[in-house]
């Protein structure tokens, strides 16, 4: 459960830091981001990626919380830059299907 | 030199990752297929039945079983090594070792009977695993080679960071519409840098594991060279205990057995028992690693004559010592469960991917111009490529199609088995660097796909009515055509790649050194 939680934490963060590149904030939006969008950008992204660390250890503790987030983040990130290759415009659908799949796994988590 | 940093690093990064890659590949890929060795193992000996539970009782008997055995075969042995029978794997195996330099022995028992286990004589997961490390040479040499290389690739890893321009704003560029160059670089850029904290961790605590064979001057020093004496006082091992030199009557061992259970809660593992003979043997219970990432056995060592307990060993290790077991457990992750371990087998295709996207990017980036020769450099780097990259999983695949196919009863079947390992990848390795290195390439990945392909059919045909639980051997199976469709698809992009029109014209002028960011 953890390791859906902190993965779908983890795209959240990396889609909204990579939106924040012009290049790719351009495949998926046809226009580069201004400055403010791009900042407010890049400061949810690393917070929600900071956010899925700490979901990690609150939920697994101080060995395994890191362990698992970093397996997760890095399958996130092969995620997302295999769905930026091909079909940038996926992005749109899958931050929040990610949102949802780790509210979901948060919940279950919980229960 | 007069160079910059950056271009010394760019230098250093291109030829230790060369010289090295091929045998680092082969490392990375048997070492990722060892994330799941006892599956392939319990898939290569289908005829295995599991049980619900093994019951303190069962694990008694099986134990005084083995040392029946052993007391009848392997008398003069110096030790003896049990695996006690699990749920999974209702097998008990015997190793023992006579003296140095011999092979030690081995067999497979029947928990039940007391008799040879009725299975396909096989090396299983366990050949992948050593060769991750030994490369299935002499053991120390393939432990230096292996050493050496992961050393270097460390060198390889850093160099590679500095040298990355823009490590950053290029975190997530894949870019597959520019020239075949850049794709390339992309792909090693992005599985290098994506999956670095796997890369480095993986790389040093593999170093780390035998580091005490690479930097042995500590233990030399302060123990005289006895390693099992420095392990026994970081409370790592049970204390040695010197044999008497007087004839002993070993205690029966499945009392032993109870009494290890009866004070250690982990699933009992093995027993190792040394000096059988002596009127000091020393019989000891070792335990499964309690959960955590450390990589700890519990123990019980029991004098072997009288069967009373001398130690007891469960945690406490000091942190020096704690460090080295749990840098150890981080490279096994045995502490994985199913969901963790996908994701550290996918880490480890990651580093296959950097690993070979780099060797191809070599012979990419020095591309002879059109119509001029290919160097003889050039022609070695890529015949080793296609040698490396699609040889080894041609072997692997060659390698579970001769589990299936060779007789039943074949005398040495398990050696076989691995010859067929070698010969298929010398075959391909030396059929790959004979024909123009587009079709080399698609021919190779597409023999690669087919043999995978082949496995599975063979399994359906020779093997089906053994499986005791279908669904785990379908799942498996489906597991090898998806490198089978993976390798497919490989061999289609090589056939079907086509460089963009802009930067066709634009080859041809530039060719030089591999830029790791926009030049």
């Amino acid at each position: 459960m953890t390791l859906l939680v902190s993965a779908g934490l983890s795209f959240l963060g990396l889609s909204a830091l990579c939106l924040s590149l012009s290049r790719h904030h351009q495949a998926v939006w046809s226009a580069p981001p201004d400055r403010r969008r791009a900042l407010a950008l890049r400061a949810a992204g690393w917070v929600l990626v900071a956010l899925s660390l700490a979901a990690a250890i609150g939920l697994d503790g101080g060995t395994f919380g890191p362990v698992h987030w970093l397996g997760s983040l890095i399958a996130a990130g092969l995620c997302l830059i295999v769905a930026l290759s091909y079909r940038p415009r996926a992005v749109v659908w899958m931050a929040p299907a990610a949102a949802v799949l780790a509210a979901v796994a948060a919940l279950g988590s919980m229960a | 030199m007069k160079k910059g940093f950056r271009q010394s690093m760019a230098w250093l990064h291109t030829w230790s990752g060369l010289v090295v890659g091929w045998v680092l590949f082969a490392v990375f890929v048997t070492g990722t297929a060892s994330y799941y060795r006892a599956e392939i193992s319990r898939w290569m000996q289908p005829e295995l039945r599991r049980e619900a539970t093994v019951t303190p009782d069962a694990l008694a008997q099986a134990a005084d079983l083995a040392v029946a055995h052993l007391q009848a075969n392997a008398a003069g042995a110096r030790m003896w090594f049990v695996t006690l029978p699990t749920a999974e794997r209702p097998l008990v195996e015997l190793f023992w070792r006579t003296r140095p330099g011999t092979p030690p022995g081995h067999v497979l028992l029947d928990p039940r009977t007391g008799g040879p286990a009725e299975l396909r004589a096989t090396k299983g997961g366990d050949f992948f695993y050593r060769f991750h490390f030994e490369l299935h040479l002499p053991p120390l040499w393939g432990r230096w080679i292996v050493g050496i290389c992961a050393m270097i690739m460390l060198v390889a890893l850093v160099s590679g960071v500095i040298t990355h321009r823009r490590i950053f704003s290029d975190f997530f560029t894949l870019r597959r519409d520019k020239a075949a160059q850049r794709g390339w670089l992309d792909a090693h850029n992005v599985s290098g840098v994506l999956a670095l904290p796997f890369h480095l961790m993986i790389t040093y605590t593999g170093v780390v594991t035998l580091a005490l064979m690479y930097m042995p001057w500590g233990v030399t020093a302060a123990y005289h060279g006895d390693q099992q004496a420095y392990f026994a006082e970081t409370g790592q091992i049970t204390q040695g205990r010197p044999p008497a030199g007087q004839p002993g009557t070993l205690a029966p061992v499945g009392p032993m057995v109870r009494e290890a259970m009866a004070r250690i809660p982990e699933p009992l593992e093995r027993l190792t028992i040394i000096n059988p003979r002596d009127a000091n043997a020393t019989v000891v219970a070792v335990f499964e690693e309690p959960h955590g990432l450390s990589h700890e056995h519990p123990q019980v060592a029991f004098a072997g004559t009288s069967g009373t307990v001398v130690e007891v060993l469960s945690g406490g290790l000091r942190p020096a010592a704690k460090t080295f077991t749990t840098m150890v457990g981080l490279h096994e992750a045995h502490f994985a469960g199913p969901a963790l371990r996908v994701l550290f087998f996918l880490c480890g295709l990651m580093g296959c991917a950097m690993v070979g996207s780099g060797l191809v990017l070599w012979c990419v980036a020095r591309l002879p111009k059109a119509g001029a020769p290919a160097g003889l450099g050039w022609r070695l780097v890529h015949g080793l490529n296609v040698g490396a990259i699609a040889g080894l999983p041609a072997g692997i695949a060659a390698y579970l199609l001769a589990n299936r196919l060779l007789p039943l009863d074949l005398a040495g079947r398990a050696e076989r088995e691995v010859w067929v390992f070698f010969g298929t990848w010398i075959v391909v390795a030396v059929a790959g660097s004979l024909p123009a290195p587009r079709r080399a390439w698609r021919g190779a990945t597409a023999l690669v796909a087919a043999l995978f392909v082949a496995v599975v059919v063979a399994d359906l045909a020779t093997a089906q009515a053994t499986w005791d639980d279908p669904a785990w051997f379908l799942g498996f199976d489906a597991a090898l055509l998806a490198l089978a469709a993976g390798f497919a698809v490989i061999s289609h992009k090589v056939d079907r790649f086509a460089a963009p029109r802009r930067a066709r014209a634009a080859a041809g002028g530039q060719a030089g050194e591999p830029q790791m960011g926009p030049a």
